[in-house]
């Protein structure tokens, strides 16, 4: 009984069971459950979780009333997929080197164990045949992709796989604007020899929704990622991403901003393990936090001995409190066994330049504009690698996002 | 024009707090540039930061009044909408905002507190390059963040750039001079003396005479211990010069 993995479950870890022993699991879907049953919910008592606690703000499984959601104006020959919360919805027209396939069935996730709520997702899906993608990428694809996922009720799980073929590319925009009480959205890509993904994502959700947007990415000899993401935050959201670096001379970046209103909580951690030689990281997130939210930066650099060696890497988190009572948790940590590498990391959390808006105020700029310039500004910086079709709407939603707050 | 009658200011908080301006008057007429001389701590960027509004800089008695408009009254924006500019003596940095970002915002938001249209953008183009042009900026600093990587003679000139491109009623050139070269010098002083006009008046606050050499003040006046103790025309720049503080203090006092 897998349902007996869960000890003392709170009601939502039950409702969760409940959900899961309607489907006819297969071993990997089974595997994935009990993975996540091993912990249940993630919550403050264990170390990646202290400050995103997903049992505390999960009780229970409920239905939301989505808000309304920003609308970005997407290029006219995107590829346009859609979630609704339980199914997907694919274009009937792919272009060239594009294939997608909805999966039905148990696909192993081995990162079970550590990414706990993305286990959730993989044990969710692939029973309907409707919630599970394998993405193939077989050309340089010059349509960007767009995956839209809104909505799903009480609780909502998708899986999309990506499979990036030697020397291949794809660029890939993925809007997740909520709708459902509890979400947890599990995305794989594997970039094999010289493949290549451009990754940007825009997160919102209501004050009353939990998000999980877990990630994971194998790079193979001389791939390239780039992550950027733009998160607003829920009552809770978790945006977690784990890179391994598997083939010699692979690149990743990863860059995020995160902003936290009043009740919002929003997390970015994120795992790079540089299991090759010669493999380049670089992430820079920044944030920018109201009164009464909170951020979340946990970023973690594993270097191995030997087969790390020749790692360059740089970890960079920048975090302005706009006003007294925000909140900002940070984490940042090397972990470096090679000898022959350059990993570097910098972490700063603070306040707004007050001689900067003092000059900006006596060129007449009034105060609360001087300070939304200078925040969008230093957010801006960390979506400077985002898809250039909609890098000007996520800096434009964050100008919105900061002409709301008092500043003070 | 600008008028300030007694005017006194504290600076600093709690028990570090004290009195720098003490019964500063001072008026300068429309169409006129004074100098303001003095030596270190006598109290002249004070004066540049209490007449613009800066938190920390606070005017505990006596007026200063732009055109009759009560500048005390204001917010530093506000000040600037009514036609206050101050050149600063060590202009700051504004990272992630490039130069034509920044002037542009700051023109419309003084237009817009005063209820004007704002500058369109073919004009606000062609009036940059033209000023530009005048001060030896490129086009590619102007597209740089705001003073990020500047040299401080680039700083200077970014200043004066910007109070070309306001067209400020009154404006305030605190040690416009320090950190630039010879040619610098009058590349920036061009700059001011093309704004000399009839219903523009300027204060020009500065250590030496050099910067006086090329623009050239109506009245001069010594600031000492938060007030003005001795005024004259530009022959009293040239009397500091060569007597010192000292030398004037001493008779004054």
């Amino acid at each position: 009984m897998t349902t007996t993995a869960l000890k003392n479950p709170s009601e939502a870890e039950r409702q969760l069971a409940e959900r899961f022993a309607r489907q006819k699991p297969e071993v990997a879907q089974k595997a994935a459950f009990e993975a996540f049953g091993r912990t249940g919910l993630p919550h403050r008592r264990m170390e990646q979780w202290k400050w995103t606690d997903v049992r505390q703000a999960v009780p229970e499984l409920a239905p939301v009333t989505a808000d309304a959601d920003t609308t970005i104006e997407l290029p006219s020959n995107a590829v346009k997929l859609s979630f609704d919360g339980t199914a997907w919805t694919i274009p009937d027209e792919l272009p060239a080197g594009l294939n997608i396939f909805l999966i039905s069935g148990g696909h192993d996730f081995a990162q079970a164990d550590a990414l706990p709520v993305g286990a959730l997702a993989a044990s969710m899906t692939g029973h309907s045949g409707k919630d599970m993608l394998m993405i193939e990428v077989s050309a340089k694809v010059d349509r960007p992709l767009v995956l839209s996922y809104h909505g799903g009720d009480d609780a909502a799980f998708s899986r999309v796989v990506f499979v990036v073929r030697e020397a291949c590319h794809v660029d890939i925009f993925e809007h997740y604007s909520g709708g459902s009480g509890f979400s947890s959205f599990l995305t794989e890509f594997g970039l094999a020899e010289g493949a290549s993904a451009n990754r940007t994502l825009l997160q919102e959700a209501s004050q009353q929704e939990v998000t999980a947007i877990t990630t994971t990415a194998h790079l193979e000899t001389k791939a390239a990622f780039t992550q950027s993401a733009l998160a607003f935050g829920g009552k809770l959201c978790r945006i977690e991403t784990h890179l391994e670096h598997k083939g010699e001379g692979a690149e990743a970046t990863l860059n995020g901003a995160y902003l936290a209103a009043s009740g919002y909580h929003t997390d970015f951690t994120t795992h790079v393990t540089h299991g090759a030689e010669s493999c380049v990281t670089s992430q820079l997130t920044k944030g920018a936090v109201a009164d009464g939210g909170r951020g979340v930066f946990q970023g973690k650099f594993l270097v191995p001995r030997t087969i790390g060696q020749f790692t360059d890497a740089e970890m960079q988190h920048q975090a302005l409190l706009l006003e007294n009572g925000a909140e900002i948790f940070a984490k940042p940590e090397l972990e470096i066994y090679a000898d022959d590498v350059e990993c570097e990391h910098g972490n700063t959390s603070g306040q707004l330049d007050e001689d900067a808006l003092f000059y900006m105020q006596q060129r007449g700029i009034p105060k609360p504009e001087a300070r939304a310039l200078l925040t969008e500004a230093f957010i801006a910086e960390a979506l400077e690698k985002a898809h250039e079709d909609v890098r000007a709407q996520l800096v434009e939603a964050t100008r919105r996002f900061l002409r709301n707050q008092r500043g003070g | 024009m600008l008028k300030l009658d007694n005017l006194t200011a504290d600076v600093g908080e709690g028990d570090g707090r004290k009195t720098i301006l003490n019964g500063l008057s001072l008026e300068v007429p429309a169409g006129e540039v004074h100098a303001i001389m003095g030596p270190n701590g006598a109290g002249k960027s004070t004066l540049s930061y209490v007449l613009t509004g800066r938190d920390g800089y606070e005017a505990t008695s006596g007026t200063a009044t732009l055109n009759g408009d009560d500048l005390l009254d204001m917010e530093p924006d506000e000040r600037a909408a009514a036609g206050l500019f101050l050149s600063f003596q060590y202009p700051v940095e504004i990272p992630g905002v490039p130069v034509m970002t920044f002037v542009r915002a700051a023109i419309n938001a003084q237009r817009k507190t005063r209820g004007e249209d704002e500058i369109s953008a073919p004009d606000f183009i062609k009036k940059a390059r033209e000023i530009g042009q005048k001060l030896n900026i490129d086009a590619d600093m102007l597209k740089r963040p705001v003073n990020v990587g500047f040299s401080g003679g680039e700083k200077k000139r970014l200043e004066i750039f910007q109070m070309m491109m306001m067209e400020p009623r009154f404006a305030i050139l605190d040690e416009t001079d320090s950190g630039l070269d010879i040619d610098a010098l009058k590349t920036v002083a061009d700059g001011v003396n093309a704004l000399r006009s009839e219903d523009r008046g300027m204060l020009v606050i500065t250590h030496y005479q050099r910067l006086l050499d090329h623009i050239k003040p109506d009245r001069v006046h010594v600031l000492a211990k938060g007030r003005i103790v001795k005024s004259g025309g530009p022959e009293l720049a040239l009397q500091l010069e060569k007597e010192g503080y000292d030398g004037i203090l001493g008779e004054v006092a």
